[in-house]
């Protein structure tokens, strides 16, 4: 008997893991909603089951047993997605050499901050963890799923495309070349190490392949003629670069000054790679036709800026310009406030440049959904795609509209009637009450968020 | 003259040849020791009593109730009444090494440090690092007789190796065997921020610990094929690279310095790729990957550095008991103090307390859910002091399902298994090395002391004095 209840008690403790990663079902019914890519369905109903929407449209049907929630008066949107996030990093920067392409934000994942939970709150259902901004060649990025108290490798978006961050202009420049007295010290330096390592990792690749191929020789060779090959390790680093060449890494590039988004551009295509973003590109707008013309994308503010010197250089219709131009632009939050609420980021396209409604939300939807490569998964309301959507109290673009419920796979990971006030998931046992700062909400924009780690490493 | 030569020659290879086999002979001749008349503690957790331990040379000769004590032994009488344990065994100290230099010298290029300024020492023997440290004699004081030792560093220290604590200074002499295993952890390049290096983060040093790994490997098929081909390019000479072969090799185990879930996480996915063993050190979350642990049969050095209960916990209890006790006196279930406290706690707080609550109990139960789960599970000091960890056994005795006989298990027999000499160490049996302990009571009790250290056979009378 005894044996039982343990098995059973056993049971019960394992299953706690598995049913965070559980997908979930439910109908949202009569709801207006907002489909991103196939306008807005008033009084409609959309259905999940196990993680997948498996319907759209009007007086739909659910299965016996799944959840049924009244949407009447309430608006439906796909989950928000933010292109540039520190959000739950454990180091944001490997600032020590120029180029530290071999790491990877995959290994820097804290899954227990409050902070996801604050940006569920938000509406948002996933965002890309990205390295900071202190390298030439940052480390790669990581797209999660805001799935709030599952582990680190359960948090990770399956079949996301890979990401890397490249940072140009002053902080790099600042970090090395003024702070180690190292290349690069200029954006000219910030360029030459760039296409300085390109040719180092496809020189590697060459030497790489060579010795790999010699061996296969030399180890068919039984008459022991062939003299073997000086082995040519594993170079983490260049194989990184050379994935980046080959088009298997989508690059998200920090950059803020027109000059510095002409230079990548030129420099990408003389190495042939494509699909890549310019984060923040406050000056983007001087150069829209171009980044049009190459097909690449921007991740911007909507109205943040001047913050140090390649920055001065500003406009609020920044976002406008870009879609205008037709180039696929998506608003970031690049902090742990702006993220709860990047709705209203959204709106202010619509207040400043007269955006359209319809465009602003995908420019928080599917846009960023498509600089990070998963937009045949998120990103709006479609059949087969993910049931990852916000369930809104009134317009999302409406100052007045608060997010309801948020589910990811169909399951809800924010209520925000039922939902208790303290949602923290690790409390220190060595902590006070007052020292557990729960009450500490952030208090504005952490200025230049993608230098943590480094401020103080500059001082010198 | 010529002749002469040969005859001294001759003369001298006899001699030497006679030393040589006399040697064992001759050592024999060297005294037994005896403990008589003790209670022996098992490493099943069995006493027997009036047992009498002879050992000679370092190694148990007897143990028994009736064995017959050599006519050359010293004798030491136990007169019944005290008790003899194995001798304790920290799984891992650092005691004795190099303090990590400071003020170190600012890089020209901190992206490229030389190895140990990116933290990669594996070269570094123990033995050669020896300083005098008073953590030797205060552990010889508390019962310990061996501890296999790591170096103060980063990602990777150096090797580690077991010594025989039967001398308060100890030197290369007092090894009682070879490294057994390198030593690692997620700790970045030293320097900080004025003079650090790559990798500077825990995700740097993971990708840094891959390119070491390759870096070895690639240079010991070099040194296989230059062995065969002397005609090509000679391969490097690179001590740190060759000291990381074996564990390329997978012939040796990885003793891991981490304590999150999450780290461990991390390093699981570096076994992975790499194959190698691992044993956890400190590991003060482990528990919380017992499944994980059971599935890779990985060990565990647990450290017993656990936070004092939250001091409004501690009140909380100590009320309810003075409050349970006048409610027994008076008949009276009025508990006034206790709403008034209530009354002034937000329901924030309240939420807050049960939270702390059930992440203390989480980290108390640690070890004690290892052991229970199966794990095999030893202890490490990890810088806690002999002092403080006879504080830190009464804690998690008091509050978890742990006994002191639980602990001394893990500090004995549990140790010798994880650290690979089980077979000469942590029971107290005939070819066991000597190395004891001689008490007046229960080990870990109050009041109970330490009478005689033996560490291979030395031994160190505490009570002389």
């Amino acid at each position: 008997m005894k044996n039982i209840v343990n098995t059973l008690l056993l049971l019960v403790i394992f299953s706690v893991p598995s049913l965070a990663q559980e997908k979930g079902s439910v109908f949202i019914q009569n709801a207006t909603l907002i489909t991103i890519t196939d306008g807005i369905i008033e009084n409609g109903d959309v259905l999940i089951i196990d993680g997948v929407i498996t319907g759209i449209g009007t007086n739909l049907s659910a299965p016996l047993g799944v959840n049924v929630v009244n949407g009447s008066g309430k608006y439906v949107m796909p989950g928000i997605i933010d292109a540039h996030s520190h959000l739950n990093t454990v180091s944001t920067n490997e600032a020590r050499n120029p180029v530290t392409a071999e790491v990877t934000m995959e290994e820097s994942i804290n899954p227990n901050s409050v902070s996801i939970y604050r940006a569920i709150a938000g509406g948002v259902t996933s965002i890309h963890l990205m390295h900071g901004s202190a390298n030439v060649i940052g480390g790669q990025g990581e797209t999660l799923k805001l799935r709030y108290g599952v582990s680190q490798d359960e948090m990770r978006f399956r079949n996301a495309k890979r990401t890397i961050k490249f940072a140009l202009g002053e902080n790099p420049t600042r970090v090395h070349g003024q702070g180690n007295g190292i290349q690069p010290r200029t954006r000219m330096g910030v360029e030459q190490i760039i296409r300085g390592h390109f040719d180092e990792a496809l020189d590697y690749k060459k030497k790489r392949e060579a010795y790999i191929e010699t061996k296969k020789v030399y180890e068919r060779d039984r008459r022991g003629r062939i003299v073997p090959p000086v082995p040519v390790a594993k170079n983490l680093r260049y194989d990184v670069l050379n994935d980046i060449i080959d088009g298997e890494i989508l690059v998200h590039c920090h950059s803020y000054r027109a000059d510095e988004i002409l230079m990548l551009m030129r420099v990408f295509n003389d190495y042939g790679i494509k699909n890549y973003t310019f984060q923040h590109a406050n000056e983007a707008f001087k150069v829209a036709p171009e980044i049009a013309k190459n097909g690449a994308y921007t991740s911007v503010f909507a109205d943040w800026w001047a913050y140090k010197f390649e920055v001065y250089y500003s406009t609020a219709y920044n976002a406008t310009i870009l879609n205008e131009n037709g180039v696929t632009n998506s608003i970031n939050s690049d902090s742990n406030e702006l993220i709860r609420h990047l709705n209203h980021e959204a709106a202010k396209t619509v207040r400043y440049g007269e955006t359209s409604e319809a465009d602003a939300l995908k420019m928080i939807t599917i846009n960023p959904a498509m600089q990070l490569g998963i937009d045949k998964m998120v990103g709006s309301l479609e059949v087969g795609k993910h049931g990852d959507i916000a369930i809104w109290s009134g317009h999302p673009l409406s100052i007045y509209s608060k997010v309801l419920q948020t589910y990811i796979d169909g399951k809800k990971y924010f209520d925000m009637l039922t939902n208790p006030a303290d949602m923290r998931i690790a409390v220190d046992s060595n902590d006070s009450y007052t020292e557990a700062e729960f009450n500490t909400f952030i208090k504005g924009r952490e200025e230049d968020a993608c230098m943590s780690d480094v401020f103080e490493l500059i001082q010198h | 003259m010529k002749n002469n030569k040969s005859f001294w020659g001759v003369a001298s290879f006899f001699t030497m040849l006679m030393v040589w086999i006399e040697m064992p002979l001759l050592a024999q001749e060297v005294p037994a020791h005896a403990i008589t008349n003790v209670m022996v503690h098992m490493a099943d957790g069995n006493v027997i009593e009036n047992t009498n331990i002879v050992w000679r040379n370092g190694i148990i000769e007897q143990v028994g109730v009736n064995e017959s004590i050599p006519f050359d032994a010293f004798v030491i009488d136990g007169g019944d009444s005290l008790h003899v344990y194995p001798g304790l065994i920290d799984g891992m100290a650092t005691w004795g090494s190099p303090d990590i230099p400071r003020d170190l010298p600012r890089l020209e290029n901190p992206g490229k440090p030389p190895y140990d300024r990116a933290g990669a020492q594996p070269d570094r023997i123990p033995a050669h690092y020896l300083n005098e440290d008073k953590a030797f004699e205060d552990a010889m004081e508390s019962g310990f007789t061996l501890v296999s030792l790591g170096l103060n560093g980063q990602m990777l220290p150096g090797h580690i190796q077991p010594f025989n604590l039967s001398a308060a200074k100890l030197t290369q002499a007092h090894a009682f065997s070879d490294p057994i295993a390198l030593q690692g952890s997620f700790d970045t390049a030293p320097g900080g921020w004025g003079s650090g290096a790559y990798p500077s983060t825990q995700m740097g040093v993971m990708a840094y610990f891959r390119q070491l790994m390759y870096d070895a490997s690639a240079l010991q098929e070099h040194m296989m094929y230059f062995e065969k081909h002397s005609n090509m390019t000679q391969p490097e000479q690179n001590d740190v690279l060759e000291a990381l072969f074996p564990l390329v090799n997978k012939e040796y185990p990885l003793f891991f310095e981490v304590d999150s879930k999450e780290e461990i996480e991390r390093l699981f996915r570096l076994q992975d790729e790499f194959g190698f063993e691992i044993v956890l050190v400190s590991a003060k979350e482990a528990s919380a990957l017992i499944e994980e642990l059971k599935a890779r049969n990985i060990a565990v050095l647990a450290s017993l550095d656990v936070t004092e209960m939250p001091d409004w916990l501690e009140k909380e209890i100590k009320d309810s008991k003075v409050n349970n006790e006048e409610i027994s006196e008076s008949g009276d279930d009025d508990s006034d103090n206790e709403d008034v406290e209530r009354i002034e706690l937000t329901e924030e707080e309240l939420v807050f307390r049960s939270k702390q609550k059930k992440a203390w109990e989480e980290e108390i139960n640690n070890v004690a859910s290892l052991v229970k789960a199966g794990i095999p599970t030893g202890f490490t000091s990890d810088g806690l002091s002999p002092k403080e960890i006879q504080k830190k056994i009464n804690l998690v005795t008091e509050h978890t399902s742990l006994t002191k006989s639980d602990l001394i298990k893990l500090m004995t027999v549990q140790n010798a298994y994880i650290l690979g000499i089980s077979n000469r160490v942590g029971t107290i049996k005939e070819g066991n090395s000597a190395h004891l302990i001689l008490t007046d009571g229960p080990l870990f009790e109050k009041g109970t002391k330490i009478h005689i250290q033996v560490s291979q056979g030395v031994i160190n009378n505490f009570m002389e004095d």
